[in-house]
């Protein structure tokens, strides 16, 4: 060690550095073992309450021709209880598990952006209880989770606008969760730690984060469209002024199906770190898992069609979706067949995550199965909106996620809690979950070829549905009983002790004692195989004698290591952030603007993200590109490493590129719209309304390549020394950026354009409105490193902020120049 | 997805198999996919739903044999990858170098070629059997 500092000394030093803060404060906590577990509760705690709406409407139609409940009421059950089950806690809770062991897997002390996690967390949260919330003011959303227009345009109340202004801010959580996991999984892991020696659970959040990035922003921009036409009457939808409702449902399902792997590929992540721990011998196949993951995480973004195939699309387009929907059986199919001969190879041990584990893979090949069927063209047409449908994708959820999941909490319970579950009680949940789920949805496979409807309140009793009725609403208590089973046995009192790695696991995450103290590892391995546990029997008792690296916080700073993505070869000492209450005083201001835009009360919106930018702008000022108060520090072995990096080395600047990658993909959705509309139409623009002519558009795009170009310029003086220069060329940038935003608005509003009139003022609009909102946020971040550079915060050698901004300035000047040519010069060419 | 620093690793390794390359076949599946879609969702529209689909079946006949040269070239570089064999060797895992790391890209990479290949040829099929755009 670096200095004469004993090993308890130091063990004491890392246990106050990472120590929550006492009494209520603890909330201000933003370490990844705490904000994990808020954030696995707060998913629960909303999949109970969408399972009591799920409860009901069982209950309703256990029997023809039933009054429990009205129609109005039963849209809003089975509207929430699908955007709840979906965005409140499938996406959240992988983000959680994530959150919670994905550090410890990799060896490292805390995901690269704790603060981050806890922003996710506190945005995640407010939503879903405005959401939620919404049912006992008769107010829920009542037009299905997919809110079809004209259906949600028309005759939906406030509840459409909660749907889409409370899910685009969880939505936020859900980006944030992305930058953080592909981050910390390419740049957090302990030395050693080789790409191919990445736990696997490593490479499917990797695949994960990167499709959230492809799949959220469609939906954003789809919402943003959707609220333009409620709140102000923007015809996108509206098939009388131009609009379309098909683009909704394009919008929408280029999300939504790459969601159900987004779903799908955490929960089987942890089927990959259960199947082998329990056969007792590393996974078969790792390299055929890896690559079949990434190929389902590219093919699951050519299925989304096969949500449309009854909208009247030509046959041969819905020959591609259904051909690719019949390809991801194959990816899907390696990964199960890489499970099965794990256990075939191995020695099972017979626990119960690996009932659960079982159980899964029986449920999700049937709902795989009748996935096949469904992807030809011709069955979907008959079983289109029928209980078929219910079945199936209930088989491929429950059993692709909800048991996985159930297996995950049961492996990794003692690692969180340090607490055993009991045996008997999990094989009773295990049993009465399998059972009351197949009695509930087998039948609905036959309910739904005799015709039945899904989100029918009701039924006549001569139509023959009443007894596969009956004995689905038992199914469903049944399997809630058992779920409830499960919930009792993780907090009954009196839980007994766990020994430390319980399940003799072989991966970094078990190496802890337990529960898992808030710095994770005593101190971090150099890792050199797949199962380190396994293979290096001394490990656990070096590590606890604090023989690694980073085995102190001497300066009383959370630090962890930053380290290359191929080889895990160690770059940098990251210092994350403690404790605060900043990310939830912003996610409450960013909360506030989505919320009482609801209502429409621009004032409160106004006051709300004015208190959001100043929260923001103060955590980002603290808290972020500090400069340290020495260049390198020892890592415990004498090799000495920077506390500092700027550009393509840092962190912060891959997360910034990959926020900026899904930003980008939101506004080529938007590109999308406008191209949907001119292939729809006969004459797009539509002759009678002006563009916004060439001029404008052009002047626009000269004056933001100028901004961009002083803020490169800007970049380079500051390396260079000329600090006065650099500040000047940021200032010209600020200037000509301004410019650029006026020129795009002069283009539509001198032409009066008026976007209530036809989709087209409304689509031009719409992009100009997206990309000033951009700009007017990179003149912010100028004038934010303009700040910096007088206050000495944003030196030559500590440019990290200045290289962010220049990153996000590549990115906007790009889409204000796409957006100029197509608004601009499209209706020239066309 | 992201993944930084090529330049380092072939420092370390003269060995180039990196993130990006392993999803490059995948991708080319993503934009042949795209074009064919988009190809043809635009020609009905314009031509109408009576119309032969000819034209664009030559464009799609077109993408499909771009795409496929595309991964092939993609192919025949990983394949001269010295070591790769179908499993990986991935029954003893006890490889802890840039080499083996470059190895299981390499293997990675290869069968996503294959994987797109057969995601590409799926995709085509349907343009064979169809003939106008009803």
């Amino acid at each position: 060690m670096a200095n004469e500092v004993t090993p308890t000394a130091q063990a004491a030093r890392l246990e106050a550095t990472w120590a929550r803060p006492p009494g209520w404060r603890m909330f201000s906590d933003v370490n990844n073992s705490a904000v994990g577990v808020w954030y696995a509760v707060a998913a629960f705690s909303f999949m109970m309450f969408a399972g009591a709406l799920a409860l009901i409407i069982r209950a309703q139609l256990a029997v023809p021709d039933n009054d429990l409940v009205s129609a109005t009421t039963f849209n809003q059950l089975f509207s929430l209880h699908g955007t709840v089950m979906m965005f409140l806690f499938a996406v959240p809770v992988f983000e959680a598990v994530a959150i919670i062991v994905l550090p410890a897997m990799l060896g490292a002390r805390d995901l690269p952006f704790p603060r981050l996690s806890a922003f996710g967390f506190w945005c995640f949260v407010i939503g879903g209880v405005f959401v939620c919330g919404s049912i006992f003011f008769d107010a829920a959303p009542d037009a299905g989770w997919f809110m079809y227009p004209p259906l949600s345009t028309e005759q939906s109340g406030i509840g459409a606008d909660i749907w889409l202004l409370g899910l685009s801010f969880i939505e936020v959580a859900s980006i944030a969760a992305a930058v953080e996991l592909i981050v910390g999984v390419l740049k957090c892991r302990a030395p050693g730690m080789h790409i191919n020696l990445t736990p696997l659970y490593g490479w499917y959040v990797l695949v994960v984060g990167g499709m959230i990035l492809f799949a959220f922003p469609p939906l954003i921009a789809g919402d943003f469209l959707f609220e333009l036409e409620r709140a102000f009457d923007w015809p996108f939808f509206d098939v009388r002024r131009g609009g379309d409702p098909v683009l909704w449902q394009h919008l929408f399902w280029i999300f939504g199906h790459p969601e159900v792997y987004i779903i799908f590929l955490p929960a089987i992540a942890l089927l990959a770190m259960i199947v082998p721990t329990f056969a007792q011998r590393p996974i078969a196949g790792y390299s055929w898992i890896v690559l079949s993951a990434l190929g389902t995480g590219f093919l699951s973004f050519g299925l989304w069609v096969h949500h449309m195939f009854t909208t009247g699309l030509p046959a041969i387009s819905l020959g591609f979706f259904s051909a690719a929907s019949e390809a991801v059986a194959i990816p899907t199919g390696i990964q199960i067949f890489a499970f099965i001969a794990t256990v075939m190879l191995g020695r099972v041990v017979r626990t119960v995550p690996m009932l659960f584990a079982i159980g899964a893979l029986a449920i999700f090949i049937v709902g795989g199965l009748t996935g096949v069927m469904v992807a030809v063209a011709p069955f979907d047409f008959q079983v289109h909106d029928t209980y078929f449908i219910v079945a199936h994708l209930h088989y491929t959820l429950i059993g692709g996620m909800l048991f996985p999941v159930m297996a995950g909490i049961w492996y990794f319970y003692p690692f969180v809690t340090g607490r055993e579950l009991r045996k008997h009680l999990g094989i009773w949940s295990f049993w009465l979950m399998f059972t009351g789920f197949n009695v509930a949805f087998l039948p609905m496979h036959l309910t739904g070829l005799l015709g039945m409807p899904r989100r029918v309140f009701t039924y006549g009793p001569e139509r023959g549905w009443d007894w596969l009725n009956l004995m689905s609403t038992v199914g469903a208590f049944v399997l809630a009983a058992g779920f409830l089973l499960l919930v009792f046995d993780c907090v009954r009192p009196r839980r007994a002790a766990a020994p430390r790695n319980p399940w003799a696991a072989g991966t970094l995450e078990w190496l802890a004692p337990l529960p898992a103290p808030g710095y994770g590892l005593r101190a971090i391995p150099e890792v050199g195989s797949r199962y380190p546990l396994w293979d290096d029997e001394t490990l656990s008792a070096r590590i606890d004698r604090g023989e690694g690296l980073l085995a102190d916080a001497e300066e009383g700073r959370r630090e962890t290591l930053v380290t290359t993505v191929l080889d895990a070869k160690p770059l940098q000492v990251l210092r994350v952030g403690g404790p605060t209450w900043m990310p939830a005083l912003a996610a409450a201001g960013l909360g506030g603007v989505f919320i009482f835009a609801t209502w429409k009360l621009w004032l409160l919106v106004l006051v709300s993200g004015a208190f959001f930018l100043v929260v923001l702008l103060r955590w980002l000022w603290t808290g972020t590109a500090e400069i340290p108060e020495k260049e390198t520090k020892d890592i415990g072995d004498g090799r000495r490493l920077p506390l500092h990096s700027a550009g393509p080395y840092s962190t912060g600047w891959w997360a910034m590129f990959i926020t900026l990658t899904g930003d980008l993909t939101a506004f080529l959705s938007l590109v999308f719209g406008y191209f949907f509309f001119w292939t729809v139409h006969e004459d797009f623009p539509p002759s009678g309304i002006d563009g916004p002519g060439w001029q404008w558009p052009l002047a626009s795009g000269l004056l933001v390549l100028g901004g961009w170009a002083a803020t490169l310029a800007a970049r380079f003086a500051n390396a260079r020394g000329a600090m006065r220069r650099a500040r000047f060329l940021l200032a010209v940038g600020m200037l000509t950026g301004a410019g650029s935003i006026a020129a795009l608005l002069a283009g539509p509003w001198l032409a009066g354009l008026d976007p209530t009139a036809h989709s087209y003022p409304a689509i031009v609009w719409a992009l100009v409105a997206w990309i000033a909102l951009h700009l007017a946020v990179g003149l912010l971040m100028q004038g934010y490193c303009i700040a910096r550079s007088i206050f000495g915060r944003l030196t030559p050698r500590h440019d990290a902020d200045l290289w962010n901004v220049t990153l996000y300035w590549h990115f906007t000047a790009c889409c204000t120049l796409l957006t100029a040519i197509v608004i601009g010069g499209f209706p020239e060419a066309a | 997805m992201s993944e930084p620093v090529v330049s380092e690793v072939k420092r370390e390794t003269g060995s180039g198999t990196d993130l990006w390359r392993i999803i490059v076949s995948p991708t080319i599946w993503a934009v042949h996919f795209l074009a064919s879609y988009v190809t043809v969702a635009v020609f009905c529209e314009k031509a109408g739903r009576a119309a032969a689909l000819a034209p664009a079946e030559v464009a799609v006949i077109a993408y499909t044999a771009a795409a496929l040269a595309g991964i092939g070239w993609s192919t025949w570089g990983l394949w001269r990858v010295r070591g790769r064999s179908l499993t990986d060797d991935d029954f003893e895992y006890e490889h802890n170098t840039p080499e083996e790391r470059h190895r299981f890209l390499s293997h990675v990479a290869l069968m996503l070629c294959l994987l797109s290949a057969v995601a590409v040829i799926y995709v085509a099929i349907p343009m064979l059997y169809l003939s106008s755009c009803r």
